[in-house]
């Protein structure tokens, strides 16, 4: 029966038992030392609910990690990931499958063994494929996301070196044994085989060939033992075996880039300013993270030339971690500052919160909260932010919104006029409240949205009501600015505001408001039926309540407002919407849906400018333009004047209009008159 | 005690009367002809008594001279205590002062050592013709609103008056009246002392002597903005003027700034560039002939002053206003 | 040091104009609903003067004291949010319509009350009636020195170098401790209150005084001691009419506009 014997020609194998005690004992060592630096964070809830990450661990494993379905999101280097990954995990079940035979004695023989034999000489040529394409693309085509550091080479090397050197045992057992026994037994190890040719070991003599295979088996042993105290030891990016799947097991399963709220009365520190102040999952993140770049290539910051890049940002934030934690080579007195030092002001100032770099992020890195958090640090304890930062955050401390100077023209309720509607205090009996926001009632162009949403509302014989002048902000500026004190007086006020007229449901024009009450609202006691004026219409041309029949003739792209889209998964109900406007024909940007790129104006980017490089909403609008559409619908105020603002400053030679969704269903809705 | 006479505290620039100085002696006339009182002028300053001459062919009847070297330069301490010491000397009815850089720092000192009723940056002064009161006109709420004030037993009646808004005195060489010195002042009372006086370069004309005035607002966005601006008042051999905003954002020196608490200018051209026109911003612009708003927002309030507008990204129509009025004045 | 800053809340001054009403017979200013009172641009930044001289000399001390009816105590808190040590309303039937020398006897008063002080500092003027005397008349009444107009104020010893607005620029003078300062908007953009400034000044007791606390005087107080009244209150109106010049781009409107002011001889 075809077998073979484990620990053929090896003889004080116990060695081999010590030298693999040696690197468990680093390894145990590693996960220590890993666990003490994690632990140099505060606390944080992702301790709690442990029955549901596993179960959402377990359910999304088989996907994300053993599928790679967020890898393969980009085929070369996600291909190039699987090969290694599942040519290392046949590996390792085989030397488990190796180990189990020897010590139960349950014989692994005949066609098993074969079969076995075959499966793994595969696995091997699987992770030589993937180090080979890792290496052509690291040093060959060097992609620009690709920080290369010594360690990459080191690790590529090791890896490619231990499956070279493992055919070539093989190899030489063959050639000792099946290829003068059982010659059909060899064909089954087909890699191994080829060391077994003449031009490469076939002319030694048996005793060379036993020699060789001995010595070839220790030096393998040693390099495989040495190669895991290598990675215990060093910060090898390889550390992410273990600790990219606990990153995942920790991941996030709330709302997209919601803050922690702050406990005002007992907070020593508000936001983080030094690394201890980080959460030990923020920490474990930077651990997580492998520098493969997928967050830059996505970042509207880094694409437009901001200082802003989320993986220098996690990688950097990791560096200067490792650095407190070994204060003995890294004095504390000789390190730069955590904000201003190892992280500039610009970066963190650069970020419109779009999400983008967290949804293309395979380890599940959270980029957006740690942000805030040095925002928050930033704003609250420093007083240092943005001149126009400043003085939106004092607007809306003084007039209850963010748009300093719009006072000057209009005020909250000017909106309304005549228009004959009921506020709350004038009548609370009603289904729903429209939350209009602080943009969409002070900014000229937003209040045409406004209109056109009411008519639509009223056209449908929704039961709705307002708060008209009496309106305050949702408080999502303020806390995407990590003003957070501001945005916790906001949220306290407006939940008893709200709770005073028995408000349940909310119809919101405005994303931000949208995912603030839907989200974020609940962590302070306020829970309200949410939807976004999109959903509410797809719901209405659903029952049938608005009829479009105005033929708009036209060609048209969809801009997904990154609150909407990646932050809560709207993507279907505005596409919908338009797809029922009579003639309205839809052609997709490059980049839509999750994929969608920001318009530039999310992360307090509305009210302040980085004079910095060029403009992410110019970008967008060139995405737009080359669809040849002549309207660019979205859903959201700031994506609106965003996307006109770049309209407006390019001399173009095709009508582009920025329309939002609710005028276009204003616009083809039967008018009765 | 029954006051009686009009006393004008004069101010000095580059050894001439100032040209608020006329307009006070221009309007204390008149008061005082109205309620049949002297007009005094009080002048203080070194090396003046030349003035003296002038300020009588200018209207006033009786001259206060203080010349002292102690007095060279505007001192608070030390003209408050000569134009104190002066009024309880002689007792006026009213005191008036412009809303200068002294007068603005001397009047409601003065008002508060010798106890009388005063109303700063007045646009009108009248008498009640029936119960022989000042009536003082004056800006409240940034300009939203006017008020009307007067005292009723307050004496001295106090106003400063806002420059450029009284027509100044006319010259009457064969005038007469009465030169009296004042006594020397007391160096004691000088409690604050000037170290020293820092003339801020601007480039051009000087914004408050400008035939015509650019300014812009918040809306130009940054400081590099501000050449389009600039081109177009060199053009027209004009100042730039800005608004509180967009001083404040550092895009254009504070010395810029037109409006309440910058500087009132009353040129024959305004051209109000992205700004909204917020009250205290007009209030420094409201004297101009004529007023051309450009502006993205056609809601925006300066219109409602402006002679012409144009409603639009100023980007585009300040180069090609500039370009075509290069070519109509040949240029 | 101890720093003494005089607040003042006002109707918020950036109403839009076509919001600004009045009413003529009472005389007063009728804010438009749902729009809150502020800070006086100018007392926010003689705090925020104050606060930078705190930076600059450790130990001063800043106590913020303000007047005036209803929930007044907010440009206190926003004050001591701000980086001001203490606050003290001054809130009393009998204060309500002084004028800048009702004003100044109560806040000389109550500046008398609180005992030792090397600087006062307001506004050059409150941003609501835009009268500008109430600081140099409190100089006068604790017959102290005044310099007005600030935009920046250095501490040298026991006295001070200040820099004062000019028309043309600045002057430096230097004043002996104690006087009052007058605050103008050059100082810059006050701070925004720190988060933990917010929270400290939550916690902070702000008391009020009255009248019979600071031992006002009755007949110098209140609108029968005035010196000066408001006979009327009216809104100016004007005659122009804008001519909004129109065209297909805005380039020819503006070739427009110039030729029109080339014929109407403007330029």
């Amino acid at each position: 029966m075809a077998h073979r014997e484990i620990f053929w020609n090896i003889s004080h194998e116990y060695i081999m038992y010590v030298l693999s005690f040696i690197a468990v004992v680093f390894v145990a060592y590693a996960i220590y030392r890993h666990y003490k630096m994690w632990r140099m964070g505060k606390g944080d809830e992702r301790s709690k609910n442990m029955g549901s990450r596993v179960w959402a661990f377990v359910k999304t494993g088989f996907a994300d990690g053993l599928g790679h379905r967020r890898f393969l999101r980009e085929p070369y280097p996600g291909i190039m990931h699987l090969l290694i990954f599942w040519g290392c995990v046949i590996l390792l079940l085989a030397a488990a499958v190796d180990a189990i035979t020897h010590y139960l004695v349950i014989p692994l023989e005949g066609s098993t063994y074969l079969w076995f034999s075959l499966v793994v000489d595969i696995a091997g040529i699987l992770v030589l494929i993937g180090v080979i394409l890792a290496i052509t693309r690291r040093y060959i085509q060097k992609p620009e996301r690709l920080n290369t550091f010594l360690d990459d080479g080191v690790i590529l090397s090791l890896i490619a070196i231990v499956i070279i050197t493992g055919y070539m045992i093989e190899g030489l057992r063959l050639a000792a044994t099946e290829v003068n026994t059982n010659p059909d037994w060899a064909l089954w190890s087909p890699v191994g085989l080829v060391f077994t040719k003449k031009t490469l070991f076939g002319g030694l003599s048996h005793d060379t060939i036993l020699t060789l295979h001995s010595v070839l088996w220790w030096f393998h042993a040693v390099l495989v033992n040495g190669t895991i105290i290598y990675v215990a030891l060093s910060y090898s990016k390889l550390q992410h075996i273990v600790i990219s799947p606990l990153n995942a097991f920790f991941r996030n399963l709330g709302p997209v880039g919601a803050p922690a709220p702050i406990d005002m009365e007992t907070a020593e520190v508000l936001g983080v300013g030094e690394i201890k102040d980080f959460t030990w999952k923020q920490l474990l993140d930077g651990d997580a993270c492998t520098n493969c770049g997928r967050c830059q290539d996505v970042c509207p910051a880094w694409a437009s030339g901001k200082p802003l890049s989320p993986r220098k940002l996690t990688q950097d934030i990791k560096t200067q971690w490792q650095k407190v934690a070994n204060p003995k080579s890294n004095p504390p007195e000789s390190l730069p500052p955590l904000i201003g030092g190892a992280i500039a002001e610009d970066e963190i100032w650069a970020c419109t919160t779009c999400a983008a770099c967290q949804q293309a992020c395979p380890v599940f890195i959270e980029h957006i909260v740690k942000i805030i958090d040095m925002r928050r640090n930033l704003t609250m304890m420093q007083s240092k932010m943005p001149e126009n930062i400043q003085l939106m955050l004092r607007n809306m401390q003084t007039r209850g919104h963010p748009w300093v100077g719009a006072q000057t023209l209009r005020l909250r309720g000017d909106w309304t006029s005549g228009l004959g509607l009921n506020t709350l205090a004038e009548d609370s009996n009603v289904d729903m409240l429209l939350w209009v926001g602080c943009t969409a009632a002070l900014s000229d162009r937003n209040v045409e949205v406004t209109l056109a949403l009411v008519r639509v509302l009223k056209a449908a014989g929704v039961s709705f009501g307002i708060l008209g002048e009496d309106e305050p902000c949702c408080g999502d500026p303020a806390r995407r600015a990590g003003y957070e004190i501001q945005f916790q007086t906001s949220v306290e006020q407006n939940i008893a505001l709200l709770q005073g007229y028995n408000v349940k449901n909310i119809v919101a024009t405005c994303p931000h408001c949208y995912n603030t009450f839907k989200n974020e609202y609940p962590k302070f006691g306020g829970s309200f039926n949410v939807v976004h004026h999109t959903q509410l219409i797809a719901d209405l041309l659903k029952q049938d309540k608005i009829k479009l029949t105005c033929d708009l003739r036209s060609l048209a792209t969809y801009h997904d407002p990154c609150y909407l889209g990646r932050y809560n998964s709207i993507y279907s109900e505005p596409r919908n919407i338009l797809h029922a406007i009579p003639q309205l024909k839809l052609k997709e940007m490059e980049r839509s849906h999750s994929k969608s790129f920001c318009c530039g104006g999310g992360g307090t980017h509305m009210w302040f400018e980085q004079q910095i490089g060029t403009k992410v909403n110019d970008i967008r609008t060139d995405e737009a333009l080359k669809t040849n559409a002549e309207i660019v619908a979205t859903a959201c105020p700031y994506c609106l004047l965003m996307l006109e603002e770049a309209i407006q400053g390019k001399d173009l030679q095709q009508p582009l209009k920025a329309k939002d969704i609710a005028e276009l269903v204003d616009q083809a809705m039967e008018k009765s008159a | 005690m029954s006051n009686q006479g009009i006393l004008v505290c004069g101010e000095i620039a580059e050894g001439k009367l100032a040209p608020i100085t006329l307009e006070l002696l221009g309007i204390g006339r008149k008061l005082a002809n109205d309620l049949g009182q002297e007009l005094n002028i009080l002048l203080m300053g070194s090396g003046i008594g030349n003035l003296a001459q002038e300020a009588i062919a200018f209207g006033a009847d009786k001259v206060h001279v203080a010349d002292n070297a102690l007095l060279q330069e505007y001192n608070s301490d030390a003209y408050t205590a000569v134009a104190a010491k002066l009024c309880q000397k002689i007792s006026p009815d009213i005191v008036l002062l412009g809303q200068t850089d002294g007068g603005r720092d001397l009047a409601p000192r003065l008002a508060g050592r010798l106890g009388g009723g005063l109303a700063m940056d007045c646009l009108e002064l009248s008498i009640d013709p029936s119960t022989k009161l000042l009536v003082q006109t004056r800006p409240v709420f940034g300009g939203n609103a006017n008020a009307r004030i007067v005292s009723k037993a307050a004496r001295p009646q106090m106003a400063t008056i806002r420059s450029k808004t009284m027509a100044p005195a006319v010259r009457d060489d064969s005038r007469k009246g009465q030169v009296i010195p004042v006594e020397d002042i007391d160096a004691s009372t000088v409690k604050v002392k000037v170290l020293e006086r820092v003339k801020e370069k601007t480039e051009g004309v000087k914004l408050e002597d400008a035939e015509v005035v650019v300014s812009g607002g918040r809306g130009i966005g940054n400081a590099q903005n501000f050449q389009v601006l600039r081109d177009l008042a060199n053009l027209l051999n004009g100042a730039v003027g800005a608004t509180r905003a967009a001083c404040e954002e550092g895009w254009i020196p504070m010395t810029h700034q037109v409006g309440q608490t910058g500087k009132i200018v009353s040129p024959k051209l305004y051209i109000a560039v992205a700004l909204s026109g917020a009250m205290q911003h007009i209030a420094g612009c409201s004297g101009s002939k004529c007023v051309i708003a450009v502006n993205k927002d056609g809601g925006a309030n300066i219109f409602k002053i402006a002679t012409y507008g144009i409603v639009g990204d100023y980007k585009e129509v300040i180069p090609a206003l500039s370009q075509k009025l290069k070519e109509l004045l040949g240029k | 040091m101890h720093i003494i800053v005089c607040v003042k809340q006002i109707p918020d001054p950036e109403v839009p104009p076509a919001k600004f009403k009045i009413d003529p017979d009472t005389k007063k200013v009728m804010p438009p609903p749902g729009l809150p009172p502020v800070i006086s641009v100018f007392d926010e930044r003689a705090v925020e003067l104050a606060c930078r001289i705190k930076e600059k000399n450790p130990g001063t001390k800043i106590t913020a004291i303000t007047m005036g009816p209803g929930k007044v105590s907010d440009v206190v808190k926003h004050a001591l949010a701000m980086g001001a040590d203490e606050g003290i309303v001054l809130q009393d039937k009998a204060f309500e319509d002084s004028d800048s020398f009702g004003n100044a006897h109560i806040l000389a008063k109550a500046i008398q009350k609180i005992g030792s002080y090397d600087l006062i500092l307001c506004g050059r003027q409150a941003a609501d009636w835009d009268i500008g005397q109430t600081g140099s008349i409190l100089a006068e009444t604790l017959g102290i020195p005044v310099v007005t107009v600030a935009k920046d104020i250095e501490v040298a010893g026991d006295k001070i170098k200040v820099s004062r607005v000019m028309e043309d620029g600045y002057e430096v003078v230097e004043a002996p401790l104690p006087c009052v300062v007058t605050v103008s908007n050059e100082v810059g953009l006050p701070r925004l209150p720190s988060g933990m400034g917010i929270i400290q000044a939550a916690r902070k007791q702000v008391p009020a005084w009255t009248a019979a606390d600071i031992g006002a005087d009755p007949a110098k107080i209140g609108p029968a001691a005035a010196h000066s009244e408001i006979t009327s209150l009216f809104i100016p109106t004007r005659d122009t009419t804008c001519e909004v010049i129109t065209a297909d781009t805005l380039a020819e409107a503006a070739v427009k506009l110039a030729l029109k002011l080339r014929e109407t001889k403007v330029v």
